[in-house]
């Protein structure tokens, strides 16, 4: 494939988003997005829900047009070239079916004769461990199983770019790792995949990098491991001598969330947590035991900068 | 190299078709929408009005005419009809259940998906047209005499203003639930319409126009004096051409893929 875009720094990006804005009435579902994608990457959207991720990959994928902004899919534009686009880009939509008698394997090759450089369906089925359901009728089929599928049909084009939305969800978690390891071997295969999740332990384990979307908004943009630091956030788990009400707690410098499971309360937040809860806790007569810190992870960070653009913008994004 | 390339493509798109027109005749054979009541429903109305015919043997409201001559031209347009009730079903629940949205990620419009169907639920209206008059004829003796030049336009116009009616609902209508109920109430209309209770011959004054200007009424008159040797009335086929280029115009101007 001749790269058409020639970026100026022989460095292949395969999708570049500028200032990417949609709107649906009055509401600004992306707000100014600005990423690039580098070729062979795995390449994470996260966010709550309704934040955007959705609709910021269906213009990439060319299902939507954008109100504003530049959009380049190796060098592409998915409005003007979707005909060109179609064919090396694989979507694998939430909530998508097929028709409930269609089979498996029939649905693989008919999805096979649409592309010009398909995958062998038989060998696509089989990298996914769903040989054996190719004579099944769809809607036969379990709940991972269709998920399988919906990925199958995402690949079976022989795609450089695959975007796959909410891949995993309701999956089992045998099913999600073996979705996993899939996900792995693309990346082996030297294709570019999107992935839009709002599980947080998918995201650290599959992406290169993320970027978090709040409320149309990119709030964060790096890998896992750095957005997780960036964040500063830390949690202790200990077991208080004597009840202690989520009052108390909240006073105590740089707590931000009490969780309590049995006996233990998880603090969460910024700063020497461990000293300040015992000191605090030691000046009311509790004493603490069982105390475990770490470091927070990237639900934690996500937490936090989710709720930090919700606070500091009070409301959803106006005109 | 841009003839090599065109080639290339009409070819491929030539297999993309064929790939889909595969699946939905596969489809069709499997789901109970237009098979079964396609072909079912006009082989019981032919065995039913055939065994009447023989038992009440003449000249209904004075038209010089059998009851299995005037119901040939019915129940070939009430299998037209039962067939593109199937067009709804299938591509009203293709849309809800996000396929043709699915199919339109890849290189192929879903309008070819839709293309694909129509000419599935064609041949399955040749094979009713088929039965019945080879039915209507060799085994409950109806007296036709087929103008092949009339009989091939009226067919076309009669096939043309039915299905692009079924159009009309799979563009109109959002869920499966409504487009079940809009199919049903009118397939109740259209089957009126058509004669199946009371023959537009049997019947005078407004009614009798309101049945002979109606889509299913006119497309069977069309049929009618087609299958009788005779030229239908320009005004019966010019109101079929009517009907279906404005149902055509309604279909595809709110037609929504998703």
């Amino acid at each position: 494939m001749i790269n058409r875009a020639g970026s100026p720094h022989g460095e292949q990006s395969a999708v570049t988003i500028k200032n990417l804005a949609k709107r649906y009435g009055s509401v600004l579902a992306v707000d100014d997005v600005s990423f690039s994608i580098q070729e062979g990457e795995i390449f994470g959207i996260i966010g709550p829900n309704g934040a955007g991720k959705t609709t910021t990959v269906e213009c990439i994928s060319g299902l939507r047009a954008q109100d504003s902004g530049a959009i380049s899919v190796f060098g592409l534009s998915p409005q003007r070239d979707r005909y060109r686009i179609r064919e090396f880009v694989g979507v694998q939509l939430q909530e998508s079916a097929l028709p409930p008698r269609l089979r498996v394997g029939e649905a693989l090759e008919l999805f096979a004769s649409f592309y010009a450089h398909p995958l062998d369906p038989h060998e696509v089925l089989q990298s996914l461990s769903i040989k054996n359901i190719e004579p099944t009728a769809f809607k036969n089929l379990s709940g991972g199983q269709k998920q399988r599928v919906s990925i199958a049909l995402a690949l079976v084009g022989n795609p450089k770019l695959a975007i796959l939305d909410e891949l995993t969800t309701g999956l089992d978690p045998e099913a999600r790792r073996g979705t996993w390891a899939l996900i792995e071997r693309m990346r082996e295969r030297g294709v570019t995949v999107i992935l839009v999740t709002h599980f947080m332990d998918e995201a650290e384990t599959l992406c290169d990098r993320l970027a978090l979307i709040n409320r149309g908004r990119l709030v964060a943009l790096d890998t896992p491991e750095a957005i997780a630091a960036a964040a500063g956030m830390n949690r202790v788990r200990f077991v208080p001598s004597q009840p202690v009400d989520d009052k108390t707690l909240y006073a105590v410098q740089g707590v931000e969330v009490v969780e309590r499971k049995e006996r233990y309360v998880t603090v969460t937040g910024t700063g020497d947590l461990a000293a300040s809860l015992i000191n605090a806790l030691a000046a009311m007569g509790v004493q603490i035991s069982e105390l475990e810190a770490r470091g927070g992870n990237l639900d934690d960070a996500f937490i936090r900068l989710t709720r930090e653009t919700a606070s500091t913008e009070g409301g959803p994004a106006q005109p | 190299m841009t003839r090599s390339m065109g080639g290339e493509r009409s070819h491929r798109s030539l297999a993309q078709f064929l790939a889909l027109l595969k699946v939905q005749a596969k489809l069709s054979l499997r789901e109970p929408y237009a098979l079964g009541p396609g072909i079912g429903i006009p082989v019981i109305l032919l065995v039913v009005f055939g065994f009447i015919s023989k038992n009440v043997p003449g000249n209904v409201g004075n038209s010089g005419l059998t009851v299995i001559d005037l119901y040939v031209p019915t129940i070939m347009v009430i299998s037209f009809i039962v067939i593109a009730n199937s067009l709804p079903s299938t591509l009203v629940r293709d849309r809800e259940i996000g396929w043709l949205r699915r199919i339109s990620t890849t290189p192929v419009h879903p309008s070819r998906l839709l293309g694909a169907q129509l000419i599935v639920d064609l041949v399955l209206a040749a094979a009713a047209v088929v039965i019945i008059l080879v039915g209507g004829t060799a085994i409950f003796g109806a007296r036709l005499t087929v103008s092949i030049p009339f009989f091939i336009l009226s067919l076309a116009l009669a096939i043309a203003v039915i299905f692009s009616l079924g159009l009309v609902v799979v563009a109109l209508v959002r869920t499966q639930v409504q487009s079940q109920f809009v199919g049903g109430v009118l397939i109740f209309a259209l089957f009126f319409l058509s004669g199946l209770w009371v023959q537009p011959v049997q019947v005078s004054g407004p009614l009798q126009v309101v049945m002979w200007y109606s889509p299913s009424g006119a497309a069977v008159r069309a049929l009618l004096d087609s299958v009788l040797n005779s030229r239908p009335p320009v005004l019966t086929l010019v109101t079929l051409a009517g009907y279906t280029l404005v149902f055509a115009f309604v279909a595809i101007r709110y037609f929504r893929w998703e």
